[in-house]
């Protein structure tokens, strides 16, 4: 077997080892390459203990054996090879399950709280520990997606979108455990499917079948907007009277063709959103113009955006999850495209700490991490789920969480990997 | 004068020569020889060096002189240049000197001046002149003294021969050279041959060349040889004949050209067969006997004899045991040849063909049989008869994966429908309940039992109402199932609940209308239709106010009714029964009503109230028809597992006729907006085509199969019953007998 010249690299401190070109056997792969690291290390320091290493030849994660990758990435064997290596991640782990009585059709979870929308009409509010808190009832029909708006203290206001078409606004105080309808926020003509509130809390916005972004103000007052409501219909009017003010939209960005399936913020002055006319648009939220078009082939499920790398990660109704530059002006450019699941991807996230991990759920019932720099194979399959799953998300606090048509709300731990967060 | 002096070295050498050879010459004769030298000396300069050089040279060759006279050619010709003069006295020069010594021997000094003339003796058939007697027998002299005469006619008298036999005997005895010794009869001498003449009468004797030194196998030089030359065979320059063109030919020419202008020259006439010198004999004859006579073909030429028809063939032609075998197992028509190649030493022993008679026989009645009819065969290319069709990839987008599975049914679900905004699908099945379904996440939003086997649900098609009808037994039932916005469900009551008061008046009739009571109404059922008979399809109009219902009866004229929702009111647009009713549709924006048959399509105008079209299917039993957005084209699946495409601007034929299912097709589907079509069967698959429709008339429609999906799984020998499109997406929704419902994206 041949050798090959390798440099070693790290960016973690810890794991630093001498910058000097060891030969390595061509055909060594991951765990022979970890061995050699510990074994360097454990010379260095002799209260080292074992890790497991991943490597990266030029930011691309080693699966195979090492002359494979560098055929199959064209990297000359006659140079040295320089090698970066971080801590392995470890698999998520599960921990709790929550049951629902229906489908979760969104998950949207902090620090502390998970808030979860079901197809039974409710939003239910879950500790991370995984204990049921509080039963959000009020909308007349499926919630589509749920939001966390901002806490202050004790107080918090979430959002929760539903196919009746209104977005509810609600104000909850988690001492008291109680839920209040603030603003029931009328003039979709289709059912809500997305809802998402910008990075300063005062805004959201929301995307409906009916084709139409709005913009909402988030911030509760004790009036209600007047709504020009026909007055022949008093049943209806009864039920929205119990749900708090009525609310009016701020804005309406209208241009795409079909529904809109997912919606978020770049940032607070930016808005992207998904459709099923195979589009994504950025939004220019100050003049409600629309700024770049990004065109697939497929209809769109959901997009994520990461402001660690600046890249849009999109499902679609295909099996791929592919990767965008949402700054490209003619942007139909797929950086890159994930293919794995063998099912429509419904959800994917960006990790919220890490650059280069996302997750992603599928209606093949699986749950994948996913590394950038691993574009062939996931890092991880989480199969948990008996069935569909409609959404997954992630907490800083290193929790991923994941619900879907078998009405279970899984949570995995994580290592939230700060080793390379910087890299 | 250094080559004078050489040649007098040379020639006192001959001299010594031919002092050996010739013994009795006297001292007499060398003075005169002297002499002879002497006179030439006299003569100038120029002249002796070449008589010098023509003694040399006669006295080089001399050995052979008399004898030979052409065997020194070569040196001959060197020396050609100089003494061609000399040419004719060299010849005799060649027989002199010797003779001319022996003369003077017995003449003493007449002799040098015969030399002076040199031409006196000169002779072509006369050799020796110094007797003139000729070429006489020398027998006529025996009895005289004398032997002949010499040129100055005096007498040449025989030498006194004193030698008796015993002389003769004892010269024969002790006379060494007595072998060589030759009487010679016209001078009655002597004459002993030298060593050179006995050599050469030796050489000739044994049919040698004269010559020693000439060479008779001398290497030849083919000039004229297949090899290219560097170098002409001749330095000459070429002649200029050769490259001037003629003045004579031109001249010849000029004239020709000259005369053929003048018409002098005509050209030579044909032969004017015309004049009776053939005679048709067919010329009257009929013209089919003629055509026969033309048509005919020769008999196809036996095959040559090959070599395992030899009476004696090479080895590999006889059979080995296995062929042997192999050969008798055969039927006769098998056979690679009718006989086993045998092996005989000579052809005399071959023996009788057994089969001879055999044979000649089936030869004759090949020859007999053999077709004499020209088969006018068209050379087509199996390849071009496959139309050149895209690339299904080229054509995309188009179903090709299963993506959900609508689960939720416990009978076959018999139809489907998706509802204009493509957000809820409608399904009828026969465990009596019609589901509403979100179709982006296969949820069952809604559950309506309405208490019977669905036939068909069929949604609006106007997106601003949201009402779906649904035929079960013998009532057509519209829902209004309240899964739009508030504005959509309002304006569908409105359509629903007006004109409401004309409803008694319209009450005689087959149909009865009803709203929805109590629980009904919760459930969404708002209106209810009761037909006389069972409905097997019920098909909206596009613009969503009339309703069009089917029920098939042999019997009845009564088949096909027209519902108009707003003013509840039905109607029966046939007098008469022109066969059993499988499906109706609308033309999607003309007042066209499609009524699928048996076997055929009608096509009504319903403003003219008349028959526009009838299209033959070419099937036996049409099970579903669909119409083409656009209104131009139909397509019809039949229960004999064929899927015919009409083109109504084409025929009243079909356009094209799939084949490609195994069993009954019981559904097909257009796609809204693109070029999909697909045929749902009994196989479980569902074919999706592409079918794209041009605007220009002269272009047919391009219909390729793109792709076969399988999912459901066949219960009870149904396969998938029903088929329809997303109204905006490239998907396809399939209802089967497996109680499921599945989406292919």
């Amino acid at each position: 077997m041949s050798q090959l010249q390798a440099r070693f690299f790290t960016e973690n401190k810890r794991y630093v080892v001498d910058d000097v070109p060891f030969s390595i056997p061509a055909g060594a792969e991951v765990l022979d390459l970890s061995n050699v690291i510990n074994k360097l290390l454990e010379a260095k320091n002799a209260s080292h203990s074992k890790v497991e290493f991943d490597f990266l030849v030029r930011g691309q994660f080693l699966r195979t054996s090492l002359s494979t990758h560098m055929e199959t990435e064209g990297i000359s064997t006659e140079d040295v090879v320089e090698i970066e290596y971080v801590e392995r991640i470890t698999a998520p782990e599960p921990e709790e399950c929550m049951m629902h009585d229906d489908w979760i059709s969104s998950v949207d979870a902090d620090a502390e709280w998970i808030l979860t929308g079901s197809y039974d009409k409710t939003a239910r509010i879950w500790s991370v520990e995984g204990k049921a808190v509080m039963t959000v009832a009020g909308h007349t029909d499926v919630v589509k997606d749920v939001a966390w708006v901002k806490r202050d203290g004790l107080t918090s206001l979430l959002l929760t979108a539903s196919l009746d078409q209104t977005v509810l606004l609600w104000e909850w105080n988690s001492e008291r455990n109680k839920v209040k309808a603030r603003h029931c926020c009328r003039g979709h003509t289709g059912s809500v499917d997305t809802v998402a509130t910008d990075p300063t809390g005062s805004k959201f916005c929301s995307g409906s079948w009916d084709k139409m972004l709005k913009i909402w103000s988030a911030v509760p007052t004790d009036e209600a907007d007047e709504v020009e409501e026909p007055a022949d219909r008093p049943r209806k009017k009864q039920k929205t009277q119990q749900l708090g003010l009525t609310r009016t939209p701020l804005m309406t960005l209208s241009g795409h063709n079909e529904a809109v399936s997912s919606v978020l913020w770049c940032d607070s002055e930016e808005l992207c959103s998904a459709s099923w006319d195979h589009t994504i648009r950025v939004w220019d939220v100050e003049t409600g113009g629309m700024k770049t078009t990004l065109t697939g082939s497929k209809v769109f499920n959901c997009i994520s955006y990461s402001p660690l790398c600046r890249r849009l990660a999109s499902g679609s109704t295909d099996r791929h999850i592919r990767l965008w530059d949402p700054r490209t002006k003619d942007g139909s450019l797929v950086l890159l495209s994930l293919t794995s699941h063998t099912g429509w991807v419904t959800a994917v996230k960006w990790a919220p700490s890490h650059e280069h991990q996302l997750v992603s759920g599928s209606l093949d019932n699986l749950v994948k991490l996913w590394d950038t720099r691993s574009c062939k194979a996931p890092l991880y399959d989480l199969a948990a789920h008996e069935d569909k799953v409609f959404c997954v998300d992630w907490t800083e606090s290193g929790l991923m969480l994941s619900g879907g048509a078998d009405n279970k709300l899984y949570t995995y731990r994580y290592s939230a990997c700060q080793t390379d967060a910087g890299a | 004068m250094e080559e004078s002096s050489s040649r007098n070295m040379r020639r006192e050498e001959a001299k010594k020569v031919r002092q050996k050879t010739v013994k009795k010459r006297s001292t007499e004769e060398e003075e005169e020889e002297q002499d002879e030298i002497f006179n030439f000396n006299k003569k100038p300069a120029e002249e002796e060096e070449e008589e010098e050089d023509e003694d040399l040279s006669d006295s080089e060759d001399s050995v052979f002189s008399g004898l030979e006279d052409s065997g020194s050619d070569s040196e001959d010709e060197e020396e050609e240049g100089s003494n061609d003069k000399e040419d004719g006295d060299d010849e005799g020069l060649k027989t002199g000197p010797e003779e001319s010594e022996q003369i003077e021997e017995e003449k003493g000094g007449v002799t040098h001046k015969k030399q002076e003339d040199e031409y006196e003796r000169d002779s072509s058939d006369e050799e020796d002149i110094r007797n003139t007697v000729g070429n006489i027998p020398m027998e006529w002299y025996r009895d005289f003294p004398h032997i002949g005469y010499d040129l100055d006619g005096k007498k040449i008298y025989k030498p006194i021969r004193n030698k008796d036999e015993l002389d003769e005997f004892l010269d024969k005895m002790e006379n060494p050279d007595y072998w060589r010794t030759v009487h010679d009869k016209q001078t009655g001498s002597d004459i002993v041959l030298s060593d050179e003449q006995v050599e050469l009468v030796n050489r000739l004797q044994r049919g040698q060349f004269g010559d020693v030194n000439f060479n008779e196998y001398q290497p030849q030089v083919e000039f004229f040889s297949g090899d290219l030359m560097v170098h002409p065979v001749s330095n000459r320059p070429a002649d200029k004949r050769s490259f001037i063109p003629s003045l004579i030919e031109k001249e010849k020419v000029s004239k020709l050209v000259h005369a053929i202008k003048m018409g002098w020259i005509k050209p030579r006439r044909q032969d004017d067969d015309s004049r009776g010198r053939y005679y048709d004999l067919w010329t009257n004859e009929d013209s089919s006997i003629l055509a026969k006579h033309r048509m005919h073909l020769p008999a196809p030429k036996i095959p040559l004899p090959g070599h395992h028809e030899s009476y004696n063939p090479p080895p590999e032609y006889l059979f080995t045991d296995e062929e042997r075998a192999l050969w008798e197992q055969q039927d006769l028509s098998d056979r690679k040849f009718p006989f086993v190649p045998q092996r005989f030493s000579s052809l005399r022993q071959v023996p009788a063909f057994p089969r001879f008679i055999h044979e000649r026989f089936e030869r004759c009645l090949d020859l007999y049989l053999c077709p004499r009819q020209r088969k006018m065969r068209v050379n087509v290319n199996p390849e071009d008869l496959i139309p050149k069709l895209p690339k299904p990839k080229d054509l995309q987008p188009f179903p090709t994966t299963q993506s959900l599975v609508y689960r939720g049914h416990s009978g076959l679900v018999r139809s489907i429908s998706v509802s204009p905004s493509g957000q809820w699908l409608a399904s009828g099945s026969d465990d009596g309940s019609v589901r509403f379904w979100e179709v982006r996440s296969s949820r069952c939003m809604k559950t309506v039992q309405v208490g019977g086997a669905v036939r068909s649900v069929a949604w609006n098609p106007n997106p601003s109402v949201c009402l779906l009808a649904v035929a079960l037994d013998s009532v057509v039932l519209i829902l209004s199932p309240s899964l739009a916005d508030r504005q959509v469900v309002s304006s569908s009551e409105r359509l629903l609940s007006g004109q409401q008061e004309e409803e008694p008046a319209e009450g005689v009739g087959p149909v009865t209308w009803s709203e929805g009571e109590g629980e009904e109404l919760n459930q969404g059922i708002r209106l209810k239709i009761q037909h006389p008979k069972a409905v097997h399809q019920v098909a909206w109009h596009a613009k969503g106010d009339y309703l069009a219902s089917v029920m098939p009866d042999h019997s009845s004229h009564l088949q096909v009714f027209i519902h108009q929702v707003s003013r509840r009111r039905s109607q029966n647009p046939f007098r008469k029964n022109k066969g059993l009713v499988q499906c109706v549709s609308f033309h999607p924006v003309r007042p066209y009503f499609f009524v699928a048959t048996q076997r055929s399509v009608r096509i009504y105008n319903l403003v003219k109230q008349e028959m526009t079209k009838k299209l033959q299917a070419n099937s036996k039993w049409i099970s579903s028809m669909a119409v083409h957005p656009g209104g131009d084209h139909v397509v019809c699946g039949s229960y004999d597992c064929r899927l015919s495409w009409f083109d109504l601007d084409l025929s009243t034929k079909p356009y094209k006729m799939l084949r490609h299912h195994k069993k009954a097709v019981r559904g097909v589907a257009y796609h809204r907006l693109y070029p999909l079509f697909a045929s749902a069967s009994d196989d479980g698959s569902v074919i999706v085509c592409h079918g794209t429709v041009y605007n220009d008339l002269l272009q047919n429609p391009l219909i390729v199969p793109v792709k076969v999906l399988r999912g459901h799984v066949i219960t009870h020998d149904l396969g998938v019953l029903d088929v329809t499109f997303h109204p905006t997406q490239p998907w396809i929704f399939s209802s089967g007998s497996d109680a499921t419902i599945r989406l292919f994206t």
